[in-house]
């Protein structure tokens, strides 16, 4: 017996009035009642335009090619009120979904809508507010919720309407890691408890690939791989077969995998068992790991020879870290936001070296920002005192890159700063910048209606003009796709080739191990541990690396797959 | 926290509030209001929110002087002259005057203090849908973004001054350039975010059929009962007060203090309404004590 097809999608295309550019071109998918699908791509392949299309109400105007069945008839003539209640969106941003300003309010908004009578939704609203745990929150004002917490009630508003489909358009990319977790954990009860078919268009696919039954990724609005995610990584190895055998990097497709994945698919050698099952998640790495050939003496011993040597070189830097010039330096720092609030950090001592790459990691409400904001001297810290050597300048870029913008054109935004920054022949200045950051084509944009990355690195530019020897950023990796990460990481490191001192804070355990140059972890308002990433990070259990975590028992101080990738194939060349 | 007369349902309390104001203006006698004012302030002791009165009592000390000080300055009426400051004439009757318009405006006062604690924006929205349930989606909607706009203020006000944009340093004109800039930024960024709500609205089905109301306040009996009661002794008060009873005659010439028969009656009337919310609070006070 066939499962139910509940969407069918065919030959679907998508294009915006007036313009040439086919926003979706071609695509043809087929999705089963109860399935869990996750769609990922660069930002800008056409997601959420996607998944609008199977929204009728969000479809925006333009050409459509193709047809999209929904339970066996056509989505756009599904009544209003049936396809507000059986397919139901959650999206990115959850501040800007709420429109309510108290809990419950927002809560039974849908329901409202729809006309429900008071003792449906009075039993609806107790069913939800339960399984939410918000029955605490119910008569709270909104806006003293938590980001996840906010995130949580924009879902329960939707299921309150009890529907078959969930569409979720990166909903976790404004959430910390701990929220983000927790709230993918909610999604996946939801599938497997009430068989809620779900599409998730996702960029932190390290936690939401392994609970997909089918992967779609999209490539420039076509679709490039789906299937189950150990198909699309199969066929990822197929197509990429002439890139792993260059082996000096992988390829982009597999950065949408997971790292053990990614790892496995570096640590493929002629040994390998063929019938091995590709390992998606830290328990099949590890077992995975455990079949290996490890007592395969001369591959052995290289990595261990060659494990010495990088930790020799760790030993090195050390020293010559502390012969570096201290630029900017925090003594005995306190600071609470008001009288009677708690301290926020207390008696904190940090120095910042020249030309560092420092990656300050720490959980949710640590004080991270606040800590970012006194190195910026936008705070006054209580007591203590934050230093900044002479003729240092300090830029600071915020986590909203919105805050910054106040103009038509990415062009015009980039001349008033350059203007404000008092800075010579700004013509040239902002071609290089542009170059650099590869904004070019985008001076004519409006900087709203760019990408997540691309408004960053323009506010990134905005601050670049005032030319500072010391950059700080709030977290950068936020919302951004595995690729830009890269590129963000590429930019920030010819910045600091570049003689800039770069200090981060950021959730992003993966990136600060990848990039940073030292890492410090802000806890309970001290600086508690500060080193380079591979010593910090193999000392830590839980805050770690997947790679580190499925490596450690065999290579205590490896954190990536790119690390392990060097250190296996490095052997065969020297 | 919600418990006691505070937890009467918004109707009741709004009758309540509704109908003390009428007698703050409507009874002009000082031995009325003095009373109206005891057991007003008791309420909010018993309530514990007597810190409002104290905030409040800097500004309140300032009108009050004022008042009691310019009435008799400015209005010579009145028979008995109890001395001339600079060649005017100070009766006693509009001394006796300014100092009851001075008790009218305390009463007032202190009932919108209590209504503000009793009377949340939350409550106050829940009446003003059932009255207009569109503009009441708008009103409440509107509430969210003044919170909102101005955490929003902050945050841009912050960044753009490391770059030099700030409402707090260089001359007017740039000052005031600089002001300009940072509302734009605002209101890019939460036009563009409001497109955003309007999807999310639009995606929950708003617009597709009548709306309903889920409803928080459900009236229980005492709400009820306590609603008659309120309603009689409001409409007893409008009659009375009508036909002139619990009004002192000051001016042009001061009468008598003494109550009347139908001051008395007034006055008991006005004394049971104004006990309803200190009983409620009592009854709450003593099942918590003897509780234990």
């Amino acid at each position: 017996m066939a499962i139910m097809e509940i969407l069918q999608v065919k030959q679907l295309s998508f294009a915006y009035p007036d313009e040439q550019h086919q926003v979706l071109n071609d695509i043809t998918f087929t999705v089963h009642a109860g399935d869990f699908v996750v769609l990922c791509g660069a930002s800008g392949c056409g997601k959420t335009t996607l998944l609008r299309q199977l929204k009728p109400e969000l479809t925006p105007v333009g050409q459509i090619g193709g047809t999209v069945y929904y339970n066996g008839s056509l989505l756009n003539e599904l009544p209003a009120h049936q396809s507000a209640q059986e397919i139901g969106m959650v999206f990115q941003n959850p501040d800007n979904s709420i429109v309510m300003d108290l809990v419950w309010h927002e809560l039974s908004f849908g329901m409202e809508n729809l006309g429900y009578s008071l003792p449906v939704m009075r039993s609806r609203l107790a069913e939800i507010a339960q399984f939410f745990g918000l029955e605490p929150l119910l008569y709270k004002p909104i806006h003293e919720l938590s980001g996840g917490q906010k995130q949580l009630l924009n879902l329960a508003s939707v299921l309150l309407l009890q529907p078959k489909v969930l569409l979720l358009d990166e909903p976790t990319s404004q959430l910390d890691p701990v929220a983000a977790r927790e709230f993918i954990s909610m999604v996946y009860r939801l599938n497997r408890e009430f068989s809620t078919t779900v599409i998730i268009s996702e960029h932190r696919l390290e936690e939401v690939i392994p609970l997909a039954d089918q992967m779609i990724l999209l490539e420039k609005g076509k679709l490039k791989y789906s299937g189950s995610p150990r198909e699309v990584s199969e066929q990822i190895q197929q197509n990429n077969l002439d890139h792993t055998q260059l082996l000096h990097n992988l390829s982009d497709d597999f950065k949408y995998l997971p790292s053990v994945t990614q790892l496995f698919w570096t640590m493929q050698t002629q040994s390998t068992n063929k019938d091995q099952r590709i390992p998606l998640t830290v328990r099949e790495g590890k077992q995975w790991l455990q079949t290996f050939q490890w007592n395969h003496d001369r591959e052995v011993n290289s990595v261990i020879i060659h494990l010495l040597t990088s930790l020799s070189d760790v030993e090195a830097i050390k020293p010559s870290l502390a012969k570096e010039k201290i630029v900017l330096e925090c003594r005995e720092v306190t600071f609470q936001y008001e009288k009677k609030s708690a301290e926020v950090l207390k008696k904190l001592d940090l120095q910042i070296y020249k030309g560092e790459m420092l990656a300050i990691l720490g959980g949710n409400g640590a004080g991270k920002s606040t800590l970012l904001q006194l190195l910026a001297g936008l705070l006054q810290p209580r007591r203590g005192k934050v230093k900044l050597a002479d003729h240092i300048k300090i830029g600071y870029l915020a986590q909203n890159p919105l805050l910054y913008f106040s103009h038509d054109t990415v062009a015009e935004e980039l001349s008033t700063a350059a203007h404000y920054a008092g800075v010579t022949e700004p013509e040239v200045v902002i071609a290089k910048l542009m170059k650099q950051l590869q904004l070019e084509g985008l001076e004519q944009k409006h900087p709203h209606d760019i990408s997540g990355g691309q408004q960053q690195k323009t506010a990134l530019a905005i601050v670049l003009l005032l030319n500072p020897d010391i950059l700080l950023l709030d977290e950068p990796t936020k919302g951004l796709d595995p690729l830009a990460k890269i590129a963000l990481a590429q930019q920030l490191l010819d910045l600091r080739e570049a003689g800039h001192t770069i200090v981060i804070v950021t959730h992003d355990v993966e990136f600060a191990a990848s990039y940073s140059s030292r890492c410090a972890m802000l806890f309970d308002g001290m600086i508690t541990a500060t080193d380079v990433p591979s010593t910090f990070f193999s000392e830590n259990v839980f805050y770690t690396t997947a790679v580190n975590r499925v490596v450690r028992d065999w290579l205590p101080g490896i954190l990536t797959a790119e690390e392990v990738l060097k250190l296996w194939h490095a052997p065969d060349s020297g | 926290m919600n418990s006691g007369f505070r937890a009467l349902h918004p109707v009741t309390l709004f009758l309540f509030y509704g109908g003390l104001l009428l007698c703050g203006m409507l009874l002009f006698h000082p031995v009325f209001l003095v009373t109206g004012i005891v057991l007003l302030v008791s309420l909010i002791i018993m309530q514990k929110h007597a810190g409002t009165i104290v905030k409040m009592l800097p500004l309140y000390l300032l009108i009050g002087i004022a008042i009691v000080v310019i009435n008799p300055l400015i209005s010579h009426r009145g028979r008995y002259i109890l001395f001339y400051f600079m060649d005017q004439p100070i009766t006693l009757e509009s001394v006796l005057y300014g100092v009851t318009m001075l008790l009218s405006l305390t009463l007032i006062l202190l009932t919108s203090l209590s209504y503000n604690y009793n009377v949340t924006t939350d409550k106050f929205m829940y009446l003003f849908a059932r009255l207009v349930p569109q503009s009441a989606l708008v009103v409440m909607m509107a509430l969210r973004f003044v919170p909102l706009l101005r955490r929003r203020l902050t945050q841009i006000t912050l960044v753009q001054r490391t770059r030099g944009i700030s409402v707090h340093e260089g001359s007017l004109t740039k000052r005031m350039k600089d002001g300009m800039t940072l509302v734009k930024v605002l209101l890019v960024w939460s036009l563009e975010e409001a497109l955003q709500s309007a999807d999310s609205m639009k995606a929950r089905g708003y617009g597709t059929t009548k709306r309903t109301a889920y409803v928080v306040h459900r009236m229980d009996r005492r709400d009820r009962w306590l609603t008659a009661c309120l309603s009689v002794l409001i409409i007893m008060i409008m009659i009375g007060g009508a036909l002139g009873w619990g009004r002192a005659v000051i001016y042009p010439r001061m009468q008598s203090m003494v109550f009347s028969m139908q001051d008395w009656i007034l006055y008991v009337c006005f004394g049971i309404y104004l006990l309803i919310p200190l009983i409620v609070e009592g009854k709450e006070w003593l099942s918590w004590k003897y509780s234990k």
